[in-house]
């Protein structure tokens, strides 16, 4: 599989997929829009599936993260997603993925404006996506201090990439709790 | 990888756009690949209960998959190696079946090969001079083999779970991860998935109040100390996993307690008393106590979970629905397999009576999960409570049983009228006949050596113990090194950070008055380029701090102070 945009950690860890895998994709891509999705990719055809389409699947249509999972992986960033996007997205949430790999999509999915950093207000994104709008402002600003204190290393008031995967590692839950199975 | 699926799905869609018979071949063709992959046992029911409860619960029913192995193992060899060659050398069943065998495991079933009993110790050989067998030799061996086996897997995957989820137990990070790395991207169902949000909200406004209350103490001026303290102390217990620990610990004990009873009245009451067939007697016990552990295991499915749904739907509904007590449940199973354990030298068919109780209770708890419980509302490290499962397992479980095994092969007698070790003084007493044996035949001279000189020499053991306490005291000292390089190394980084911001200021700074005097004249210029070589000189700098990793100690002061 090839991984879109490299991550600068991981690019030697190309994992051999199975292509069980490969064909069960490419079957739910194209039951998520049989008239538009052809059976014969020979000619690489350029066939998009719109973002509601994909965010309707029974395993992201409940993930309060669809919308930013589907604009990470997504050609142009803008949740529509061809086939390879849609293997690609798979494949880095399936199991066999490694931790590098994993830590640097999920820094993405959580960097809301596209920056390279985790700030304060992508931050305060997030939780409100984890809570569902729940907390007062107060409350959230805390925490995301709180979660910038504890997280940044080299103190610059945000979150790097570095300090990203720093925090992952002392997080052993992270390889199984982001990961769809499919 | 991609390409070669696309080719694949692309000739194989070329190939066969015209005829339908082909069709239907490769759509049949697609149906195998697809299904190859969910062959996998239970692939399909692992990601639903993943999908609808996470990964806590999802992580019982892997260890459950994951000791069935264990038993199946254990079933085959024991099957291949022991109870085939006793069907050669088998002696009549003189005794009739009754149905209440299958509960007491006495009567017809004693002189079956299901106990140690009715194995023969003969050497079995069907056709003259031909290779024989040694049914003592294979007995012992055969279970000896399969503890070494299962010692190993459990040493390794313990190391390996060890290291991954115990790396730096610094309380550091604990809430920036509990709120980026814990979110559970598995879960698909709804109300699992509102639940979650429920309980990181909780969670975040319980620490929140933590929070706001210092300032208010503060405000007061009032007994700031004691607060502060009584603050941490409660934060101590604010964790749910500490109910969790303190419960599991006391069912620990009782357990412990239970088997550590019957093995002191099995070894030494029922051994040496003057009964006919004392192994088959504990291996009857056995039996019993599996099938009865097996019963309960399903009665507090029943009425743990589905009575409990029962009355919190439809009596007192405040209750609502039971949750799937993940400790409980998987400190039955450790409990059920140290049985089985046990039980495998005086019954060596056992693991097969326990693979099928295991089958049925996947099946059972699978079932009851689905209809009667909820989604867990607790937040579960999983990883590392799992590895303190698989900690208990090895721990007192396991090596608890290779000590009962020690004792019995080593100093019980067996009893003189029945089994493959009758009329020894004990059961390794036919290994050192064995031994002895060989010590006739030249080309076998170097397992006597190994023999004499490896296994039962104290002087080895000594020397290897030595050993490895030296080894161990070694690496622990390098592991405390490496912590103080890790600090050292934190503290680098945090300096180099301080001295990027002091360089960004300054060179704003330097910008600003280079723009209010470059309206002036010339001399701003001058000005600017004695900053710039000021700020390249401090870049070089802190460029070879970051690299001077080897060098320990306060380089990291900050070389922007000297500029200052």
């Amino acid at each position: 599989m090839r991984w879109k945009s490299k991550p600068p950690c991981s690019q030697k860890s190309q994992e051999p997929t199975s292509l069980s895998l490969c064909l069960r994709l490419f079957h739910r891509y194209r039951d998520l829009a049989p008239q538009l999705v052809p059976l014969d990719y020979t000619d690489k055809p350029a066939v998009t599936l719109p973002y509601e389409l994909i965010g309707s699947m029974p395993e992201l249509k409940d993930n309060p993260f669809r919308q930013r999972i589907a604009e990470v992986f997504s050609e142009h960033g803008d949740g529509n997603m061809t086939l390879d996007d849609f293997l690609d997205m798979f494949s880095v949430l399936s199991e066999m993925a490694p931790r590098d790999l994993k830590a640097y999509y999920a820094f993405k999915i959580y960097d809301f404006n596209n920056d390279d950093y985790i700030c304060k207000s992508d931050l305060e994104k997030t939780v409100n996506k984890l809570t569902r709008n729940e907390l007062t402002p107060e409350e959230i600003s805390l925490v995301c201090e709180k979660v910038i204190y504890e997280a940044d290393v080299d103190n610059d008031g945000k979150l790097s990439l570095a300090d990203f995967q720093h925090m992952i590692v002392r997080a052993p839950d992270f390889l199984s709790t982001f990961h769809i199975r499919i | 990888g991609i390409d070669a699926a696309e080719d694949l799905v692309g000739s194989l869609a070329n190939s066969c756009l015209s005829s339908s018979s082909l069709q239907s071949f490769r759509r049949f063709g697609n149906t195998l690949t697809e299904h190859f992959h969910q062959l996998q046992p239970w692939h399909k029911t692992l990601k639903i209960i993943g999908a609808e409860f996470g990964t806590s619960v999802l992580s019982y029913f892997i260890f459950l998959k994951w000791l069935l192995n264990f038993n199946i193992f254990s079933f085959l060899i024991n099957f291949g190696f022991i109870t085939i060659p006793q069907f050669l050398a088998a002696e009549p069943n003189n005794l009739s079946f009754t149905g209440l065998e299958l509960l007491t495991g006495a009567g017809y079933f004693q002189q079956t090969v299901l106990y140690y009993g009715s194995y023969t110790n003969a050497t079995i050989s069907k056709v003259e001079n031909s290779a024989s067998y040694n049914m003592q030799l294979a007995y012992i061996f055969t279970v000896g083999t399969y503890f070494v086996i299962c010692f190993l897997i459990l040493l390794f995957s313990m190391a390996r779970l060890f290291s991954r989820n115990f790396v730096n137990p610094q309380a550091r990070s604990v809430n920036a991860s509990k709120l980026l790395c814990t979110w559970d991207f598995n879960i698909t169902n709804e109300k699992a998935v509102k639940l979650q949000q429920k309980n990181l909200l909780t969670q975040i406004k319980r620490q929140s109040a933590m929070l706001v209350l210092p300032v208010i103490v503060s405000l007061l001026n009032t007994l700031i100390p004691f607060f502060f303290s009584w603050l941490g102390h409660l934060e101590n217990f604010q964790t749910p996993g500490q109910h969790i620990y303190v419960t599991i610990i006391r069912n620990i004990i009782l357990k412990i307690s239970i088997v550590g009873i019957l093995c002191y009245y099995w070894l030494n009451i029922v051994a040496t008393s003057e009964s006919q067939c004392w192994e088959t007697l504990v291996g009857q016990d056995i039996y019993r106590l599996v099938l009865v552990d097996f019963i309960f295991c399903l009665l507090g499915s029943f009425f743990g979970e589905f009575l409990r749904r029962i009355i919190g739907t439809t009596v007192c509904v405040s209750l609502g629905l039971p949750e799937f007590d993940i400790g409980r449940n998987v400190l039955d199973l450790i409990y059920a397999q140290t049985l089985t354990w046990i039980g495998i030298l005086f019954s060596p068919l056992l693991p097969g009576i326990q693979m099928i109780a295991f089958l049925i209770v996947f099946f059972v708890k699978k079932v009851s999960l689905m209809r009667n419980c909820q989604p867990p509302c607790k937040v579960w490290r999983t990883a590392q409570m799992m590895t303190s499962f698989i900690f208990l397992l090895f721990c007192p479980s396991f090596l608890g049983v290779l000590s009962v095994i020690g004792v019995t092969v080593w100093r019980l007698k067996p009893s003189e009228e029945c089994g493959p070790f009758r009329g020894l003084p004990s059961m390794y007493a036919a290994v050192a006949e064995w031994i002895q044996m060989l010590e006739s035949y030249t080309a076998w001279k170097w397992v006597v050596w190994i023999y004499h000189n490896l296994i039962s020499s104290e002087l080895f053991f000594f020397i290897i113990s030595t050993f490895v306490l030296v080894v161990t005291y070694l690496y622990w000292q390098i592991i405390q090194a490496r912590r103080t390089m890790t600090k050292l190394l934190h503290n680098q980084i945090i300096n180099a950070g301080k001295d990027k911001k002091f360089l960004l200021q300054k060179l704003q700074k330097v910008q600003r008055s280079k723009r209010s005097s470059s309206a002036l004249g010339g001399r701003g210029q001058q000005v600017s380029l004695t900053a710039q070589l000021l700020l390249f000189n401090c870049l070089v700098q802190v460029h070879g701090v970051l690299q001077l990793c080897k060098q320990p100690a306060g380089l990291g002061k900050g070389c922007a102070s000297n500029f200052i």
